[in-house]
């Protein structure tokens, strides 16, 4: 289970994160929906260590991201919002040195590589070096990155961002997949049919601070509308109503 | 423990081959470094050939102007390096303009003159622009001056006068410098060179590897693998110093190699190089390739985006070899054992002392060599601090 507690973060003197709480349960998908500059990528970075909150308590798997940073990083598997390829190596070589990276090698190493290899289809990439591969194939890389040490927690930040059909289909069976194997998911979006489809929770996020927080039919029934998007905006812009400013919710 | 260890190890050798294998396959850092190894020895040669060139005694043609015949000067400023040709008519600049190196203009009564011991003139004309006159100007003047001082005691015997009288004292110079020392004057460039050619092929991975990977987005990526900050930044010196290393070890195999090929004794200079200080010099430039491989990127991490980088890393070669330059032509001195542990300098005076054939106090180059690698150590340790930065992130 992630847990977050009361973080707070100031960037340059601006309240970033406000008092931000919620935790994502095992075997269960939560959806991070906000707009931009809503403070989700700031988050997720806490999650994942790479940023330190002002205050507040941040968990990953029952320790403290704050003080057991390297543990927390074993625990989780992360897709940001940038795929971070290595252009120079090959899908299979950037995959040996992320497993390598979080100790396994030898033979668990070769079953780790066939592993992502099956799941995510990558056989006709294996070999090629990731310069010049597109939207889809390097988010299936970077994917296969985050899930090459078989995680526990799973973040993605916007995964379907430039994917086609095919791999956006691709990613949603992985993840309930990952799902059906207790693997708790973090994933932020702006694709509001994917979060109905996908999510069992959903948490809304606006300047710094959660605004909604329950399965996608709970938000609807809160926020007084029919659609998961219709509930987004209400929440998070205090609109009801798509394109109508019919008054603030919150 | 022994289990957290191997990890540590398994995690390090994983990142290092990673790291490896972006710098290798990097054909801007690898053909930066190619050419530097090549061009910084052969421009050091070239140095030398044209200094030799310099230095060697060309002939010159002299164009003797005078009406009348004068035997005595036909007959004796000719030599191996002087070619005289007499001419009986003609304007010295057209002459010069034709070329002739010099032009020796006799006065039209000459020959009386200097049979009633009078002092008849003689006019050198010269082009002040040409390229090497001073040396020929002055060899003629001293060719005529010990012409001068022969038919002077002839005068002084005719007449039952000893010659001494006009020779109070004999001035002889006598060089007393070892050779090794007058070679070292020039062989100082050398390994300047060296260095400078490290700093050249180490800059292209260095940035590649911290602010090209940071615009690339793959730093934060590597930044959340469970990996601790000094195995980042080691691996990434490791790899970026090996360039580095091997094309300070081309240029030091391609200095050996073609300076036997040299007449450098026609410039003073007694080059030595054993076969034992051959590696030697090899292991002198590791740590030295290892502190110019982090510091080039922590300077680099600071950076704002990788072009930044290159501006800034650019700019700032030329600065160790300015303090190298200025420290051999300044009056410190630097045989004082101090200088054998500050880094750069010590390699620069342990390298020109193994080009001219001196042995090196061993104890002196490990210590010195040991502060080079703690401060290597450092930079490690603040380059790891610097991946903490949020900002490297483009987070604030």
């Amino acid at each position: 289970m992630i847990r977050v507690e009361s973080v707070e973060k100031q960037f340059v003197g601006k309240n970033v994160l406000k008092n931000l709480s919620f935790s994502v349960p095992d075997g269960r998908i939560t959806a991070l929906l906000g707009a931009n500059g809503a403070g989700k990528t700031t988050c997720l970075r806490i999650i994942a260590g790479l940023l330190k909150a002002d205050s507040g308590k941040v968990s990953v798997g029952g320790l403290d991201v704050a003080r057991y940073p390297i543990a927390v990083r074993r625990q989780l598997g992360i897709v940001g919002d940038r795929e971070g390829l290595y252009e120079r190596l090959t899908v299979k070589e950037y995959l040996t040195f992320f497993a390598g990276a979080q100790g396994i090698a030898g033979e668990a190493l070769a079953q780790a590589l066939e592993s992502v290899r099956d799941v995510l289809e990558l056989d006709s990439l294996w070999c090629r070096r990731t310069k010049g591969f597109s939207q889809g194939e390097r988010m299936k890389v970077s994917l296969a990155r985050a899930l090459i040490h078989r995680p526990g927690h799973l973040i993605l930040d916007e995964p379907t961002r430039g994917l086609d059909v095919l791999a956006a289909r691709l990613l949603r069976k992985t993840l309930l997949q990952l799902r059906s194997q207790g693997t708790a998911i973090l994933f932020s979006s702006h694709v509001m049919a994917e979060v109905a489809e996908l999510s069992d929770s959903v948490l809304v996020m606006s300047k710094g601070a959660i605004v909604g927080n329950g399965a996608p039919e709970e938000l609807m029934h809160l926020s007084g509308t029919d659609s998961l998007e219709e509930s987004f905006v209400a929440l998070a812009y205090g609109i009801k109503g798509t394109g109508h400013a019919e008054g603030a919710l919150l | 423990m022994n289990s957290v260890k191997s990890l540590v190890w398994q995690q390090f050798f994983a990142l290092l081959r990673k790291e490896c294998l972006e710098v290798w396959r990097d054909r801007r850092a690898v053909f930066t470094a190619i050419i530097t190894c090549l061009l910084l020895p052969a421009l050091t040669i070239g140095g030398i050939v044209y200094a030799i060139k310099n230095n060697a005694e060309d002939t010159f043609r002299l164009a003797l102007l005078s009406r009348e015949t004068v035997p005595l000067l036909e007959q004796r400023l000719a030599d191996a390096r002087l070619e005289v040709e007499i001419i009986q008519e003609g304007a010295a600049k057209e002459l010069l303009e034709n070329g002739f190196d010099l032009v020796l203009k006799v006065d039209d009564n000459f020959n009386s003159a200097f049979r009633n011991l009078l002092i008849p003139k003689l006019y050198l004309y010269m082009d002040s622009s040409s390229e090497g006159i001073r040396g020929q100007v002055t060899y003629l003047q001293r060719h005529l001056s010990g012409f001068q001082s022969v038919v002077a005691r002839q005068r002084l015997i005719a007449r039952g006068v000893a010659p001494q009288v006009l020779t109070p004292w004999q001035l002889e110079v006598r060089d007393v410098s070892a050779p090794s020392k007058r070679g070292a004057l020039l062989l100082t460039m050398m390994p300047s060179m060296l260095i400078l050619g490290i700093f050249v092929a180490c800059l292209g991975a260095s940035i590649d590897s911290s602010a090209g990977e940071r615009e690339r987005l793959s730093l934060e990526v590597l930044l959340q693998q469970p990996l601790a900050g000094p195995q980042i930044v080691l691996a990434k010196v490791l790899a970026v110093s090996s360039i580095g290393w091997l094309s300070g070890l081309v240029g030091v195999a391609g200095l050996v190699s073609v300076l036997p090929l040299l007449p450098l004794s026609e410039l003073g200079i007694q080059y030595s190089v054993s076969l034992v200080a051959i590696p030697m010099m090899g292991l002198l430039l590791l740590p030295l390739s290892l502190l110019v491989a982090v510091a080039q990127m922590l300077l680099a991490l600071r950076s704002q985006s990788f072009k930044d980088a290159q501006m800034q890393l650019g700019l700032l070669q030329i600065v160790p070899l300015l303090i190298l330059f200025g420290l051999d032509m300044s009056k410190v001195d630097l045989e004082v054992p101090f200088w054998q542990f500050v880094p750069l300098v010590g390699q620069q005076q342990w390298l020109k002392a193994l080009l001219v054939g001196e042995t090196l106090s061993l104890p002196l180059v490990i210590a010195g060599s040991l502060v080079t690698l703690s401060l290597v150590g450092l930079c490690i340790l603040v380059g790891a601090r610097a991946l903490q930065r949020e900002r490297l992130l483009g987070a604030t």
